[in-house]
């Protein structure tokens, strides 16, 4: 009963900051001179209404569930890992070159393929981890910067040397995949791939691995506080390391299998505009970095913005409703902060 | 390469730089008082399309600069509230202020203009172009230097202006105390919190100022998201500079040189992509011989206790 309490308690700061977000939103589509409460049904119709709109929105919701789930895994560690994009990219991108390069049977390369798209963003945003562990660059910028190499690097990539050129496009991006690579879809027609298959058991081990594991204890004593973790013999260099390979592993295999379960190539800036990226890391703030919360509140996100697509194919209110309901739940949900902090210093007083 | 490195190339990252130098500065006063202010893009962003705003709705460009500073101020005043105030994590509102910025700006668009991806008119008047006197007769520094927008030279003074801040009065050593040790700070009777938000403030004003310089300056139109990762790199050139005004205004020059050539070397279809990459290294590489500072450490500290 205590447990089915603190959870409640937990669960209400999220749920009023989505009630928040949606009053801002109800204010915004006033303005525009909409109806409120058409507006929202056309909202939900766009993302649950019908079992194709539903689908569409487990497959937005895919990547944004991996990367949310890496960030989390670096928050609970103390780190700030604003580098999920340039991991993302390096991922879809080796991923792709793996499965479009490989030779071997097609079960052998998408195995290969997902595999490379993970130990690249893993090694990209290791690095940075490194650079921070041995000489105390700070974390947050390094990642921050890698994301522009990264990106840079990767569209130089498919706009020079290995660009498409067999089809009359002049798009930055590699060949096709073969068919026998991609990643299956889970029903005929439909978009949703074996992808949401992989995050979603990847968030159901990310909990048992924090919650039941050493390491996952050590991880979250090292973020919960960073001295009783080096007083009880964690290494933090070590730790950093490994946090940050596994963070950037997830946000490369997002990046891996929205090339092989949807594009099945990689396009320059195809993963950057969408912003999985971000999506990802405010899908972890939503949930304060809770694995199973964080896939929550990415199919939530995803929600928001496939349900915007379809209101503003109903209506004539602008999709960027859904961004200003997305910012204002952020906003309000970062002053939960506040809030364990006032207990804090309470507790102290 | 005399076809590359031609006059123009060095007029246009003047006026490359320019918003970049602004939010910079900007990002520099916040990072000196320890709030990292992830949020500048979405204050330039504010200030760019309230700018246009301004201009179409009062038809005076002055006017229309005033609103742009007006606006981003307002959110400076949100960033600044929920971090200061309530104690939220910097990052996390900067993070959030970008959304919001975004959003808002695209949402106004189609509610003020009805026009969605991009709104121009070609009744507005851009900033005026200002020919300095006695320099625009020298040959080749006269193209360089002249004829840029009032907020162009504005920029360059505020460089010298914020360094003899910072560096050279009473209230610029409390700005630099209240960053370097806040208890130690309030322990002398500093205002550390007005302090805080003096900062934040005169961050949102050069927002503006960018933003202005952004959608009437370079161009006289507004784009959606025309910042364009603009206010990161402003970031980064705070990073580089070390917070300090001069060191800012070498790396954010760096930074419009490289933008500037980058676009130039388009033209030449030429790949671009390392020298757009050329920046984001030197600065890592950077970084590696700066050593944290203080200030840098207290932004670290708020954001690795925030777990």
């Amino acid at each position: 009963m205590d447990k089915l309490l603190q959870f409640g308690r937990s669960m209400l700061q999220p749920l009023l900051a989505i009630l928040v977000g949606l009053a801002a939103g109800a204010i915004a589509i006033v303005i525009v001179g909409g109806s409120v409460m058409d507006t929202y049904a056309e909202m939900w119709k766009g993302a649950f209404g019908s079992f194709y709109f539903f689908t569409n929105t487990l497959s937005r919701a895919t990547p944004i569930i991996l990367i949310g789930l890496g960030v989390a895994l670096a928050f609970r560690a103390g780190f700030f890992n604003m580098g999920s994009e340039g991991q993302m990219v390096l991922g879809a991108l080796s991923a792709a070159l793996t499965a479009i390069y490989l030779p071997g049977p097609g079960w052998f390369k998408l195995v290969a393929a997902i595999m490379a798209g993970i130990i690249s963003g893993g090694i990209w945003s290791a690095f940075a981890g490194w650079l921070d562990a041995k000489y105390k660059m700070n974390l947050l910028i390094t990642t921050l910067l890698l994301n522009y190499i990264a990106t840079l690097f990767a569209g130089y990539i498919v706009s020079y040397p290995l660009k498409d050129r067999s089809g009359s496009a002049a798009m930055a991006q590699t060949v096709m995949i073969d068919k026998s690579v991609w990643l299956p879809k889970l029903f005929h027609g439909m978009s949703v791939h074996g992808g949401f298959i992989i995050a979603a058991v990847s968030a159901v081990l990310l909990f048992f691995f924090m919650k039941f594991t050493v390491k996952g204890y050590e991880i979250r004593m090292l973020g919960g506080n960073p001295l009783f973790a080096s007083y009880g013999g964690v290494q933090r260099g070590k730790m950093m390391l490994l946090s940050m390979f596994v963070s950037g592993g997830f946000a490369g295999l997002a990046g891996s299998v929205e090339v092989l379960g949807t594009q099945y190539r990689y396009i320059d800036s195809a993963l950057t505009s969408p912003g999985y990226a971000w999506s990802g890391i405010m899908a972890t703030l939503l949930a304060g970095s809770h694995p199973l919360g964080t896939a929550v509140a990415a199919i939530l996100l995803a929600a928001l913005q496939t349900g915007g697509m379809g209101m503003e194919r109903n209506t004539d209110v602008p999709l960027e409703v859904s961004s200003i309901i997305q910012a204002v739940l952020i906003l309000f949900v970062s002053a939960k902060l506040s809030y364990s902090f006032l207990k804090r210093k309470k507790a102290r007083s | 390469m005399d076809q590359i490195f031609d006059v123009s190339l060095f007029a246009s990252t003047l006026r490359m730089i320019t918003p970049i130098l602004l939010a910079a500065l900007g990002g520099a006063i916040c990072a000196r008082v320890g709030l990292f202010n992830v949020g500048l893009e979405g204050l330039v962003l504010i200030g760019a399309f309230s700018a246009i705003v301004g201009n179409h709705f009062t038809g005076n460009v002055f006017l229309a600069v005033l609103f742009a500073v007006f606006c981003s101020l307002l959110f400076s005043i949100l960033f600044g509230y929920m971090s200061i105030q309530l104690k939220a994590n910097v990052i996390v509102v900067g993070i959030a202020l970008n959304f919001l910025a975004l959003g808002l700006t695209t949402f106004s668009l189609r509610a003020v203009f009805n026009v969605k991806g991009a709104y121009y008119n070609k009744d507005m008047v851009g900033l005026p172009k200002w020919d300095i006197p006695v320099l625009k007769d020298i040959p080749w520094l006269g193209d360089v230097l002249s004829g840029h927008s009032p907020l162009v030279y504005l920029s360059l003074v505020l460089v010298v202006l914020l360094q003899l801040f910072l560096f050279k009065t009473v209230t610029g050593f409390r700005l630099l105390a209240a960053g370097e040790n806040p208890t130690a700070a309030k322990s002398l009777g500093i205002k550390v919190t007005r302090i805080q938000y003096g900062a934040v403030l005169m961050c949102g004003v050069l927002c503006g100022l960018a933003g202005a310089q952004l959608s009437l300056g370079n161009v006289t139109m507004f784009t959606e998201g025309m910042t364009s990762g603009r206010g990161f790199i402003a970031l980064v050139a705070t990073m580089l500079g070390q917070s300090n005004p001069l060191g800012v205004a070498a790396s954010s020059l760096l930074f419009g040189f490289m933008d500037a050539l980058s676009i130039r070397l388009q033209g030449f279809a030429l790949p671009t992509h390392f020298t757009m990459m050329l920046p984001y290294i030197v600065t890592i590489a950077a970084m590696l011989f700066f050593k944290d500072k203080g200030y840098m450490q207290e932004a670290r500290k708020s954001n690795e206790s925030s777990r």
